[in-house]
């Protein structure tokens, strides 16, 4: 496709192009001549839909105008788009850009199989067809234990899982706990025994975003509006810890630009206060927690005068921040993400923040941590109609990695193993749906191992890494073009569980297909169609909802429903789900990983691990003096944004990059850092680690702390970004950039930067 | 008549640009230099004495626009209905004087080379909004603009401006009330950050 034909093409224009797929009797509006007097003559209707650029399932309301898709905006009183009861619903700026996703006219819209090494388009028979066959001689040459499940942004996971998992017999895959966030749940799952804790944000009255940015990356509209809500009406505080300056540090009482990778010893140092000053919740821990003893020892010496020389966070803030969190406490919160999760010692990071919750006991309290549940169940579709669904991955020979320390307690592979695991013949083919693992780890490696592999098939809407070299392409719908159904969780509703759920607004464009047809097709064409005898989606969600009294029908009229009630503080009534039905300070009693600390000779209970070259993240040298970290901004998910337009120029309309005509993503730099090096802000640079380099355009601000650089990861080589524009990151992370205890992915590397020349343009 | 205008209060906005995608979106704006509404985000100071402060800009329908007063052919008009600036583009001739009187480039040139800016949503669509219905009658407009619809924080508001000097601080009406000669904003004064703290001690 030429830079021509890659330029925009709005709905409107896409409508106008797609003679015959859709009516469009009445859009006069695609002739700007005619003005408003068009869209009045233009049938209008609005109905609900659930965004999932993100995965967050904010409820939303789309405008169509004779079935094509124009407007969006959020759904008012939605659990995951709005402040809770009768408050306003809105999408964020990623969500609000998803119609450019749909009608991208760089959509895969038809299904592709490989033949005689080359992609070719195909017809939906053939392609399944094909599939079939080579699914097949795949399970009779390696066996289906050899076939590596990976799921990013699936509308029907649950049908993948069927289909790959049960029916086929692959017993591994790479979840998100070794792209994403392992550090942060498997301590909090360890030490709570509820994995991925999420902040009361709405009732809380001292929050501390610690290395999360809750302005700009959230699960759903009700995070930042809570927030701020609190702030106004509460007079909550917000603390942001974070080396760079997010838009939670802008609406923050307090920025902490901390020394990257130092958050275990200031969180150490904060215990310290807090028990010093006697401000721990000494009832909660008496009587709801083990190992405390344990913390208290590993705190005792760990003054804000030692943190502050490690941290570069002066004592009197650490004081004042510990003891604000503590007063405030329960209600109020310390709350990590992937700024902790991404470091090589994000492990330790993670448990000594997680202490500082249940030292003052805020764990499942009104304004503290929250463990969200649904309060109720679905009916099993399966149980009803007596379908009993084997598990045929069950009892498969799996690799046994006793050379990777994690392999030996994390439940599938970690993402940076998986190259090895190819390259010793445990692995040998994929089943993708809407991921990227391309740009989620050792990229070049997995690049080169999907090379190796014999069979790739991915469900996806662009051409990637992972799609460009895949044996079948299925092109799958969107949100608008198939039905949804979740249920949760999380929410501007702080005791109530609650469903949301959306039919398909739109036909499908192009030859693009629902999850649900897509893996029924290929079951049936494998022998297996006794496990999908619904008609569609809509049929299996309704049996789902029938458990619940329910329709789908019902819910999608509605886009959701409030369903339970869900009380603070679960644990009085059942205790934590831990070995020790309490709140662990001490993972001593976590069989696991009591193994490996022995081994690694380290404590089970709170310590400050610094990053050493040798377990805990590589440090910086004088050949490679600088510290580069990726992730995310409000304008660019980890999903499909950087294919689509829109949110690409918001993006770089944010740093002033609009108008220059570059597409890539930005790599932040102080100036303390670039005046030496004669770079400004429009340069292109080469950023070069021990292991690779990359080449991206400069934007030299004081908002990134000195010695440290940041860039928007999922730009660069093998990404969706057109051309691949702009730095792929993780092609310079390899094998061993992995955190030591969960097996995720280490995202910070120590690189060196120079000017290569050239403007942006 | 009841002059129709903004709200906007910078310690609310988070800059996420919800805003100006929703613009975008409802209004089918179809060129990526064409922004009817933007963000600017301005910061000042040094690291770790760095503060932002984030702005979002689009027409603010000034009481006396400029851009109308030197249009030579008369395209600009300030509506007697509810005082929204509007650009007939029939009579649009592509001279640029409006974007060059303009204190706050909000009027855009697409490849036509025709002027369009915002019109405060009169319709949904890539129209101009010329000729529309006032706000209060019409049926295309929207019962808020895109903009207010999808901010996420309520940092943007719209309506009559005495119901949104109703709803503001007294500083902010006081400071719109000594020029209501010009834009139809009020804004609320930042107050920023407090508290940035590094290594200073």
């Amino acid at each position: 496709m030429d830079e021509d034909e890659r330029s925009k093409v709005r709905r409107r224009t896409f409508l106008k192009g797609a003679a015959g797929a859709l009516s469009v009797a009445a859009a006069g509006c695609v002739d700007r001549d005619s003005g408003a007097v068009a869209h009045a003559e233009a049938a209008h209707e609005t109905a609900y839909n659930n965004c999932w650029i993100c995965r967050a399932s904010c409820g939303q309301e789309v405008t169509l105008e004779d079935g094509t898709a124009v407007d969006l905006t959020g759904v008012e009183g939605h659990p995951k788009a709005s402040a809770g009861p009768g408050a306003e619903g809105t999408l964020c700026s990623k969500g609000l850009a998803q119609l450019d996703k749909t009608y991208n006219p760089n959509r895969i819209t038809r299904p592709y199989i490989r033949e005689d090494g080359e992609l070719r388009s195909a017809e939906w028979d053939e392609a399944i067809a094909y599939a079939a066959e080579r699914l097949e001689s795949f399970r009779e040459e390696h066996g289906p234990e050899k076939l590596l499940r990976y799921q990013g942004y699936p509308i029907g996971g649950e049908f993948h899982d069927l289909l790959f998992r049960d029916l086929y017999g692959a017993p591994i895959q790479v979840g998100r706990k070794t792209t994403c966030h392992g550090p942060f749940s498997d301590s909090w799952e360890w030490m709570a025994g509820y994995g991925r804790e999420w902040p009361d944000w709405r009732n809380s009255e001292y929050m501390i975003a610690w290395g999360r940015n809750p302005m700009e990356c959230f699960r759903g509209q009700w995070e930042p509006k809570g927030i701020m809500e609190t702030i106004e009406e509460n007079d909550a505080t917000l603390v942001c810890i974070d080396p760079r300056y997010t838009k939670t540090a802008e609406v923050a009482d307090r920025w902490i630009p901390i020394e990257p990778r130092t958050d275990g010893a200031l969180a150490l140092a904060m215990g310290h206060v807090i028990i010093e000053e006697g401000l721990h919740d000494e009832e909660f821990i008496e009587e709801w927690t083990y190992g405390f003893d344990a913390y208290r020892e590993a705190v005792a010496d760990k003054t804000p005068e030692w943190a502050a020389g490690i941290t570069d966070v002066d004592a009197e803030t650490i004081r004042e921040v510990a003891i604000g969190f503590a007063e405030a406490a329960p209600r109020a919160v310390a709350f990590p993400f992937t700024g902790l999760s991404f470091q090589g010692n994000g492990f330790k990071n993670c448990q000594n923040v997680h202490a500082l919750n249940g030292l003052v006991g805020n764990i499942d309290r009104k304004g503290g941590t929250r463990h969200w549940r649904a309060g109720f169940s679905l009916a099993d579709p399966f149980e009803e109609r007596g379908i009993d669904v084997p598990a045929n991955h069950e009892g498969r020979p799996t690799p046994d990695y006793d050379d990777y320390p994690y392999q030996r307690h994390i439940r599938d592979l970690s993402h940076n193993a998986v190259p090895t695991a190819v390259e010793r013949g445990d692995i040998r083919g994929f089943v993708n749906n809407w991921s990227a693992p391309l740009k989620s780890g050792n990229s070049e490696a997995w690049a080169d191992a999907l090379e190796a592999m014999d069979l790739v098939i991915t469900v996806d809407a662009f051409w990637s890494g992972v799609s460009r070299r895949a044996d079948v392409v299925f092109p799958g719908a969107s949100t608008l073009e198939q039905p949804f159904l979740a249920t949760g969780g999380d929410s501007a509703y702080s005791e109530s569980g609650w469903v949301t759920a959306s039919d398909a607004l739109i036909e499908p464009v192009g030859d693009c297909r629902t999850d649900y047809e897509i893996y029924s097709a290929l079951a049936t064409e494998l022998g297996w169609g006794e496990y999908f005898p619904w008609e569609d989606a809509v049929e299996f969600y309704d049996e789902q909802l029938s458990g619940i009294g329910r329709s789908f029908e019902d819910i999608a009229e509605r886009s959701y429903e409030i369903v339970a009630d869900v009380k603070y503080e679960q644990w009085r009534e059942h205790g934590f789900d831990t070995e020790t039905g309490k709140f662990q300070f001490d993972l001593d009693v976590v069989d696991g990983y009591a193994a490996l600390a022995e081994e690694t000779d380290v404590s089970t209970a709170p310590e400050w691990h610094p990053p050493d070259d040798d377990l805990y993240g590589e440090t910086t040298d004088e050949e490679y003096p600088l510290l580069l970290t990726d992730g995310f901004v409000q304008q660019l998910s980890r999903g499909h944004c950087q294919a689509l337009d829109d949110a690409r120029e918001e993006y770089l309309d944010r740093f002033g990059f609009r108008y220059e005509g570059y597409d890539g993503n930005l790599l932040h730099i102080n100036p303390s850092d670039a005046d030496p090096r004669g770079i400004e802000t429009g340069d292109r640079v080469r950023v070069e680690s021990p292991d690779g380099h990359v080449e991206l355009v400069a934007h030299v601000y004081e908002g990134v702390r000195p010695g440290w650089l940041f860039a928007v990861s999922g730009f660069g080589a093998y990404s969706l970004a057109p051309d691949e524009a702009g730095a792929n990151m993780m092609t310079m992370n390899t094998e061993r950039h992995v955190e030591p205890v969960s097996g995720q992915v280490d995202r910070n590397l120590p690189v060196e930067v120079s000017r290569v020349g050239g403007e942006t343009a | 008549m009841s002059q129709w205008g903004f709200y906007f209060d910078p310690d609310k906005c988070i800059g996420c640009h919800a805003c100006s995608q929703a613009c975008t979106v409802r209004n089918d704006i179809d060129e990526g230099d064409v922004t009817w509404r933007r963000v600017e985000h301005v910061g000042e100071g040094t690291f770790p004495d760095y503060e932002e402060i984030s702005i979002s800009m689009g027409c603010y329908h000034c009481a006396e626009p400029e851009c109308r007063d030197v249009c030579p052919t008369h395209a600009l008009e300030k509506r007697a209905e509810d005082g929204i600036v509007t650009i007939e583009q029939d009579r649009c001739i592509g001279c640029n004087y409006c974007s060059y009187a303009c204190p706050y480039g909000a009027i855009q040139f697409g490849e036509d080379g025709l002027a369009q800016k915002c019109h405060g949503c009169l319709g949904s669509g890539a129209g101009d909004g010329h000729g529309s219905p006032p706000r209060e009658e019409s049926e295309t407009a929207r019962e808020t603009p895109a903009c207010v619809d999808n901010c996420v924080t309520g940092a943007l508001d719209s309506g009559p401006i005495n119901e949104l000097l109703r709803g503001a601080s007294t500083a902010a009406a006081e400071e719109f009330r000594s020029d209501d000669s010009g834009p139809a904003v009020v804004l609320e004064p930042a107050t920023g950050t407090e508290g940035v703290s590094g290594d200073d001690g």
